[in-house]
């Protein structure tokens, strides 16, 4: 038998044609980015301004606020979480913020520091809900989505406060490398993410979480904490947005972040998450994100009214949507159904008689050995 | 039982009355059970009797509601599922515990990712993807199981191959109990028959074994010692050591034609 065995072995490698198509498939995000490049091709084309620093960097800035809060919003996402609430509770960040600064007499810093608090509060209250208690995410971040505009609406008698200072305003309107602030700080995020998506255990876990959960608790995985701590940097994030457009408008209004949660939702969405978690990548939002962004950039220079804008990214939408029902398909598709066969036909497809195999095995508990021989 | 006078040194697992309610329904009343390292235990019983309630426990996912569990002899306070899972024990669950979305690869180290290489990553707690996927290369070798390149999703592989990667995870993380849940279920005669030779060999290894099965052949097949759930209660426990044991007796055990000890 084992020499059935050995004759056998060797790692088959996947069927060419399957393994192309799939990669076709997963470059959703892939085919956004070309879609990317021909949009700017074109607005380079008809305006001729499309590629200068000038307006690179508008776009950047542009993008940055919504971004950064899709950043951890693709990494709920994929988790099988949802954060409708990032768009209020930027709103009431920012009014918290003027109330701290204007009102309580805070200084600067600490009414930056207690605004961003309220944010991360915010996300741990949805974090507990959701994660802990296991409440749906539509659900208690959508009324997060009522909940906070109305907090900050009751709390600020709906008045915008102003004169934040030259130090704040650097926040939203200052450059670093000649680069503005937020564009800055996005990058940042954006960097962190990538990071953490794909070179640490947690973008496996995330990903573990949004497609079995079951599986991935059995296993280990802090499958209730880790979406928690992402619902807390969410919140986090939509503060730190919420602050940047104050700085930007030197007005902390409870109007801040108005819609922000649909603009994330459809970058994260675009760039080929999957609604129902457990597939998506971040790359893939930074597409999405761009794509947005160019697309409004590109319609103001070549002077078309931004309803345009919404009709083209509703439509790049359902393009995205059909592009997920493909890659589903692919994705069902067997790897390798001739070499399945063949192990199916006379066994050796699966574990056979290998010499030592617990003995080398791959690692484990140093302490192991302990008392090993003593039932045999 | 091995009998206490051959034994010398701490069990590999020591469950001592376990009960387990949910709701109204009492799943586990007051169960026991002990394993040896290198000792193959076949868990038995009918539908609901409370084979996968106590999977589960041993395993670390759910928790009694009163009773105590050992592992090496040391009282085993905080099990959870990824504690368990450093204290050398695996579990092949049932429906298989696999993300379909991740590779092979990842499936493998799911819950136990390599940091490195070098000091540096290893603080950032960056995985190490090269050397896993070497690793789990050399291992599928090593068990002489086909399989298509380590960087497959799950989703894409066969019903076989799936069960392949759900017992190698267990056999190679496992150093000191591994439980089966129906590992056999979705395998063909002779990959059965693989599973069953890789059972055996975790005993000569030292390891301890739980199989839990329906098919009484392949538990008489492999197992040392049988204990029988009914309704929740442990209600046999029968070293085939001292004496045989027949199918007809198990079945007459299981479905309660039997009453034995109580």
């Amino acid at each position: 038998m084992l020499q059935v065995i050995r004759s056998r072995r060797g790692v088959p490698r996947p069927q060419r044609t399957h393994s192309s198509l799939r990669r076709l498939g997963a470059a959703q995000g892939g085919g956004l980015w070309v879609a990317l490049i021909l949009l700017s091709l074109y607005f380079s084309w008809s305006t001729g301004s499309f590629f200068t620093q000038s307006n690179l960097l508008v776009v950047l800035e542009q993008v940055s606020v919504v971004g950064m809060v899709a950043v951890p919003g693709a990494m709920l996402l994929v988790s099988g979480n949802l954060d409708l609430s990032v768009g209020s509770v930027a709103g009431l960040s920012a009014a918290m913020f003027g109330e701290f600064d204007k009102i309580f007499g805070w200084p600067m810093l600490l009414s930056f520091a207690g605004a961003l608090l309220v944010g991360a509060a915010w996300g741990t209250m949805n974090g507990v809900l959701v994660s802990y208690l296991g409440f749906s995410p539509v659900i208690v971040t959508l009324g997060g989505y009522a909940g906070a505009a109305g907090l900050a609406q009751t709390i600020t008698s709906d008045t915008t406060r102003s004169g934040f200072g030259a130090l704040f305003g650097q926040l939203g309107n200052g450059t670093l490398a000649g680069i503005p602030v937020p564009g800055v700080i996005f990058l940042v995020v954006f960097l962190a993410g990538t990071f953490v998506w794909y070179e640490t255990r947690t973008g496996r876990h995330l990903i573990a979480i949004g497609a079995n959960k079951e599986a991935a608790t059995a296993l280990g995985v802090a499958s209730r904490r880790l979406p928690c701590v992402i619902y807390i940097i969410s919140g986090t994030a939509a503060a730190l947005g919420g602050l940047i457009v104050t700085s930007q408008l030197d007005g902390a209004s409870v109007q801040i972040g108005v819609g922000l949660e649909l603009q994330v939702l459809t970058a994260i969405l675009l760039g080929g998450v999957a609604f129902t978690g457990g597939r998506g990548s971040l790359w893939g939002t930074l597409a999405g994100i761009l794509f947005i962004g160019v697309l409004d950039d590109g319609l103001i220079l070549i002077n078309v009214g931004p309803y345009v804008a919404d009709l083209a990214v509703g439509a790049a939408l359902v393009v995205a949507a059909a592009l997920d029902v493909l890659y589903q398909r692919l994705e069902r598709m067997p790897v390798q159904e001739s070499a399945e066969t063949d192990a199916a036909a006379d066994g050796t497809g699966f574990i056979a008689a290998a010499e030592p195999v617990v003995a080398q095995r791959l690692a484990g508990p140093s302490d192991a050995g302990d008392g090993r021989e003593a039932g045999a | 039982m091995t009998g206490p006078a051959n034994r010398t040194g701490p069990r590999a697992l020591e469950v001592t009355e376990i009960t387990k309610r949910y709701g109204p329904v009492v799943a586990l009343r007051g169960v026991s059970l002990a394993l040896d390292y290198g000792e193959v235990l076949g868990l038995v019983g009918d539908n609901g009797a409370g084979k996968s309630t106590l999977i589960s426990i041993i395993s670390g996912v759910a928790r009694p509601d009163s009773g105590e569990i050992r592992v090496d002899g040391r009282p085993w306070a905080e099990a959870g599922a990824r504690t368990t899972r450093e204290a050398g024990i695996e579990t092949v669950f049932q429906n298989l515990a696999l993300v379909p979305t991740l590779s092979i690869v990842e499936n493998m180290y799911l819950g136990r990712e390599l940091y490195g290489p070098g000091p540096i990553a290893t603080t950032l707690h960056r995985i190490d993807k090269r050397r896993m996927r070497r690793e789990v290369e050399q291992a599928f070798e090593r068990l002489g199981l086909q399989m298509p390149a380590v960087t497959s999703k799950a989703g894409s592989l066969s019903g076989g191959q799936r069960q392949a990667v759900a017992v190698a995870r267990a056999v190679l993380w496992g150093s000191r109990v591994v439980i089966m849940d129906e590992p056999a279920a979705a395998l063909g005669v002779q990959q059965t028959e693989a599973v069953l030779g890789l059972i055996t060999k975790l005993r000569r290894e030292g390891i301890g074994t739980i199989l839990v099965s329906h098919n009484m052949d392949h538990v008489l097949k492999v197992a040392d010692r049988v204990a029988v759930l009914r309704l929740g209660r442990k209600i046999a426990d029968l070293d085939m050591r001292e004496r045989p044991v027949t199918g007809m007796e198990l079945v007459g055990l299981i479905t309660g034609a039997t009453p034995g000890m109580s």
